[in-house]
């Protein structure tokens, strides 16, 4: 990207079962601006400008269908974005639920158990109707490899700024680990002893790794 | 196949067109008296209850006509619930081949995929092991078809993923025959009482019909069905495949985006930017360019005009909409106001579009593709203008708020200028009579039948017997229901059973509840009269049917007493003469009870015969008709389900692939004994033809020789050693299944360093080896390895061919590697290996092989590098002693 060289812009999609107020939490953090109208999304991307942590940095946001018979164009999202917000609404217990294949198709598209992502627990300011108890996503949440959890209300704008941050702050991370990967990677090629897959778990775990990288790496090994 | 019986069945239906052409005229119009409406229903029945008396049917035009139309209905019944059983394998095996690929998935559910895919032929057929079982699963699915609320009530326990399952049985099998108008209704009381429900359940108005629920699947489920997907094929085909042809028409709106793709260009064209476009600029610098806005314009005015074109279809097909469609959305209407009697005709249509747009149209309108109202992928532009046209239409029937998308706003205009004939054609998509009337008719006819049979699996019967069983407490609370007392009879839900096992059944159904109905004329509340009135009618238009069209008693107005005797006398024709002297019986039987007079021609059966015999007429043009568009229809999902088909086929033999390997794996954990290494001299490999050709210079050929070990069945390695060295220059990891694969595309020879090798013979002394594995007498036999190379070639490659076909055929992945010497054969190669792949990306060992990661001798005195090796605190904890 010849946009690299200024700001850094990320791609985050925003992703989620149907009315749990995937929209209303964008178009607060980006608008400023509670939607109370039934109004249900096939696909709107946006861009806001952000400070996070001293750098400047663009987003790119793109707010889904949650309709479940749009799930056809699912899969065109998570392979373009980079960082993802898991939405569920704390009234459903069944929109956490869907989460969890949601995650599935997600982590085997990107072919990694590292995917920048945020569990989100929207509709915070309806704790009446709570049906997801925080123990219960802050288990899905760890189960998930200890991702962060945050409960917002899109309505009262609590923890909205923090989600797309926190995702945000993942992706840089990764960036950063990537670079480091990338200069130990060239310092070691050649040099690296050979391990075979009967080895055991760790040997297999290993070349899923390194298939990873190889993959999403260069096409021509020199010896 | 279905079973004769329900074709019979549905001999009424062959009369349903009318009827359903008749309910969905507006149910407001008011304008039927209860006379006509009773009258109707009778004729129905009437002709729905002759139908079974075969052979008494006329053979002209019409009757063929229908019949071919049943025929095809009956097809694309079968059809699409296969599809949707495929498409469920399908899915299911999306998402698992992923992880297969990844090797993330457990030995056992290897297996499981494997059963999955082992017998997706057709079922054969079965019955259920005893007379007591049929008996009573014949009761048990007699009570769920024709007391919906039974399914309702469990389609709100079940959790998500026991839904497809369950909709599956329902939709395509319970209620599988969509053209039947009584298991269609029956399907469509069962939606009523799920909806209401859901109204009766959602806290506000605007979270209803919003999240993905039971309700909503159901709803895709529905309009997956024959009549759905026939209406978004004539609907909106034509308008999709016209805009996907304008590949490079952009119409993006988003100023942002247009920006962007105008900077671009600028750069891509090599110029400098302009200082008026800097390079990154905010959603309103980017709408505020004048550049920018003279881009919009035009295009905000062509999404215009599509989207237009797309309403003025929408509407125009009014008529064409499935009337289970139009029935749901009137339902919606119906309990909206039920729920909030003060709602606005706008958040009416508001719901309905939520349905109507949201759940049918518009998905179809964004992936066309997955609904086969084409036939590729569309181009970028194009499915960018589809999504924008789907959310203009969305935009309609809800009423947009800025607030999202700000540059949306420029398609105001469009809202207004279509938001009222939207909100009408909401409106008129509702005006659909309902069917209680006819149901319970068709309920009674149901029962009078005595041939009742459902097409079933025993896995269908016995997963809805486990659900009902699951949720016993809830569905079965009056223990003296008649639910209650099947589900106490039949006792638990015996497990699925094996797919091979598995057996299509026809299962009789009946009620021990009630006896079939002799009595119908007291159970329809139709007095004898009219039944008489009713048979001579059906019994002239069937004399009338098979006359010859010219002839003089087909002639306006009838004489009936003629037309009778004249039937009654013919020659030759039994069934004629019969229907002849039962038409003269029913005449003067009609006369004395007063309802028709011979003074006038007995003028009140002669019209009514009249009419119908000049509906009939118009009748078999609708039959061709509709015959027509369904044939589409049938050749559409046949197409479907030939893709489907491919799709597993293609996951099958992957699969079969990996299950060779993962059969390895588990060898290799309970037995982990390398085998080898096995010895071979360069000249002994030469000499079998192993070797076709070898860069190896002569002289030193003789110190050259080949290790062969096996660390794991399927995988080899192959050490290329030089006496007098301790290690081998050179290891090739060989995986079982590359060389199998090269081999069956036909590629012959193997190029590894040094040497080229035969595939086919390497194979054979591979195999030899790998036959090794599972024989322990061969494993014994090591040192007698070389000697026994001659002996193994003979082994027939042929064996490994038929052991599965491959999924990397050529179409699928192109791997290409050369191998570059740099100066002499001893220093580093240069190693280039290109690989294209469509689906999956693997063999990669085979062609960026180990001597990669291979410590040359030169750097033997090297430290190991140190690597990061990030552990999971599961792995961690697994390596630690417990």
């Amino acid at each position: 990207m010849s946009r690299s060289t200024q700001q850094r812009e990320y791609h985050i999609v925003v992703l989620g079962s149907g009315g749990v107020g995937k929209s209303c939490l964008t178009a607060q953090f980006v608008q400023n601006v509670w939607i109370e109208r039934y109004d249900p999304t096939i696909e709107d991307s946006y861009r806001k400008l952000i400070e996070v942590d001293g750098r400047q940095v663009i987003m790119e946001i793109l707010d889904t269908a949650g309709t479940e018979q749009f799930t056809a164009m699912r899969e065109l999202y998570m392979k373009s974005g980079q960082g993802f917000l898991l939405v569920f609404s704390i009234t459903s217990l069944s929109s956490l639920h869907e989460l969890t294949d949601l995650r599935d198709q997600l982590l085997n598209l990107k072919d990694s158990t590292h995917v920048p992502l945020v569990l989100v627990g929207n509709k915070s300011d309806l704790e009446d109707d709570r049906a997801v108890s925080r123990a219960r996503a802050f288990a899905t949440s760890q189960a998930w490899g200890n991702v962060p959890y945050y409960e917002t209300s899109a309505r009262r704008r609590q923890n909205v700024t923090e989600v797309f941050v926190d995702v945000c702050r993942q992706i840089m991370e990764g960036e950063r680990e990537g670079a480091r990967v990338r200069a130990a990677e060239a310092y070691d090629r050649g040099y690296r002893r050979r391990r075979r897959g009967e080895e055991g778990e760790e040997g297999s775990t290993w070349a899923r790794r390194r298939r990873r990288q190889r993959r999403g790496g260069t096409r021509c090994s020199i010896l | 196949m279905y079973a004769p019986s329900r074709t019979s069945a549905s001999s009424s239906s062959s009369y349903l067109p009318m009827m359903a052409r008749q309910s969905t005229r507006g149910s407001q119009d008011g304008s039927r008296s209860t006379r006509t409406s009773k009258r109707y229903s009778v004729t129905a029945l009437y002709l729905s209850m002759n139908a079974n008396q075969r052979d008494l049917e006329i053979e002209d035009d019409l009757a063929r006509a229908q019949k071919a139309l049943r025929d095809l209905k009956a097809k694309i019944s079968m059809q699409s619930k296969k599809n949707f059983v495929l498409e469920k394998d399908v899915r299911y095996l999306d998402s698992r081949i992923a992880l297969l690929v990844q090797n993330r998935m457990a030995l056992e559910e290897r297996n499981e995929v494997a059963d999955h895919l082992d017998d997706t032929a057709d079922l054969s057929e079965g019955t259920f092991p005893n007379d007591e079982k049929t008996q009573k699963y014949g009761n048990l699915l007699f009570l769920l078809q024709s007391e919906p609320r039974h399914i309702a009530h469990l389609c709100r326990l079940v959790t998500l993923a026991e839904i497809d399952q369950l909709l599956q049985t329902v939709m395509f099998t319970i209620y599988g025959n969509q053209y039947e108008s009584r298991e269609e209704h029956l399907l469509l009381t069962m939606f009523q009482s799920v909806l209401t429900y859901q109204f009766d359940h959602t806290p506000d108005y605007s979270s209803l019909l919003r999240a993905n629920t039971p309700v909503s699947r159901m709803m895709t489920t529905y309009t997956r069905r024959g009549p759905g997907q026939s209406y978004l094929k004539t609907v909106l085909a034509d308008r999709i495949n016209s805009l996907i042809e304008l590949r490079d028409l952009d119409l993006e709106i988003n100023p942002l985006k247009v920006y962007e793709s105008m900077v671009t260009a600028i750069e891509a064209s090599g110029k400098t930017l302009p200082p008026n476009l800097p390079r990154s600029v905010t959603a309103e610098q980017a709408a505020a360019h004048p550049q920018v806005q003279e881009l919009i314009g035009p295009r905000v005015r062509m999404l215009t005009d599509f989207a237009n074109g797309f309403i003025d279809t929408i509407i125009n097909g009014l008529e064409e909409t499935p009337y289970g469609i139009r029935w749901i959305c009137k339902q919606i209407r119906s309990l909206t106001r039920r729920k909030y009697p003060d709602a606005s005709e706008q958040m009416i249509c508001t719901l309905i579009g939520g349905f109507f747009f949201l759940r049918f149209i518009n998905p179809a309108i964004v992936t066309p593709r997955s609904y086969m109202l084409i036939e590729d992928i569309p181009a970028e532009h194009p499915k960018r203008t589809l999504t924008y046209i789907a959310k203009m239409l969305q935009n309609l029937a809800n009423k947009p708020s800025y607030a999202k998308e700000p540059f949306m706003v420029k398609l105001q205009p469009f809202i207004q200028s279509n938001k009222e004939r939207i909100n009408k054609f909401m409106m008129e998509l509702c005006e659909v009579q309902d069917f209680y009337e006819t149901l319970e008719m068709d309920n009674y006819v149901a029962l009078s039948k005595k041939d009742l049979e459902l097409s079933i699996s025993l896995n269908e019967v016995y997963a809805m017997h486990a659900l009902l069983d699951a949720h016993n407490t809830e569905l079965a609370k009056d223990e003296s229901s008649h639910l209650s007392q099947l589900l106490q009879e039949l006792g638990p839900a015996p497990p699925q059973v094996p797919r091979k096992e598995n057996r299509a059944i026809n299962l009789p159904l009946y009620s021990r509840w009630e006896s079939a109905l002799d009595d119908l004329t007291a159970a329809l509340d139709i007095t004898q009269e009219e039944v008489y009135f009713m048979e001579a009618k059906s019994a002239f238009v069937m004399i009338l049917r098979s006359l010859p069209p010219n002839s003089v008693l087909a002639r306006r107005p009838l004489r009936l007493d003629r037309v009778a005797e004249a039937a009654a006398t013919t020659k030759n024709d039994s069934v004629m003469v019969r229907k002849g002297i039962r038409a003269m019986e029913l005449l003067s039987q009609l006369q004395e009870m007063g309802m028709i007079h011979r003074s006038d021609h007995y003028s009140a059966l002669r019209d009514e015969i009249e009419q119908e015999l000049a509906h009939l007429g118009s009748l078999k043009e609708k039959v061709i008709a509709e015959t027509l568009k369904l044939e589409e229809v049938y050749r559409t999902i046949r197409e479907h389900n030939s893709y489907l088909v491919t799709q597993l086929e293609t996951y099958k033999s992957y699969l079969h692939n990996v299950r060779g390997q993962s059969e390895g794996t588990t060898k290799r954990l309970q037995n982990a004994k390398v085998l080898g290494p096995y010895k071979y001299t360069h000249a002994q490999l030469v000499k079998e033809g192993v070797i076709i050709n070898s860069n190896i210079p002569e002289n030193r050929q003789q110190n050259i020789y080949f290790n062969i070990t096996s660390p794991t069945p399927g995988t080899f390695i192959i050490a290329i050693g030089y006496k007098g060295r301790n290690r081998g220059i050179i290891e090739i990891d060989l995986k079982l299944d590359d060389l199998l694969e090269m081999q069956r595309q036909g590629q012959e020879d193997l190029t590894v360093e040094y040497v080229e090798f035969n595939v086919s013979k390497l194979l054979n002394i591979l195999n030899k080896r790998s036959v090794g594995h599972s024989s322990p007498q061969a494993s014994s036999s090591v040192t007698a390895a070389s000697s026994s190379l001659s002996s193994s070639v003979a082994t027939p490659a042929g064996r490994h061919q038929e052991r599965r076909p491959s999924l990397l055929g050529s179409s699928f992945s192109k791997s290409e590697y050369t191998v570059i010497n740099i100066g002499s054969p001893e220093m580093p190669r240069l190693i280039t290996c290109v690989k294209s792949s469509q689906g999956f990306d693997w063999n990669q060992e085979m062609f960026l092989p180990s001597y990669i990661d291979y410590d040359s001798s030169d750097l033997e005195r090297k430290a190991d590098p140190v690597e990061d090796i990030v552990l999971t605190e599961e792995e961690a904890a697994a390596m630690l002693p417990q």
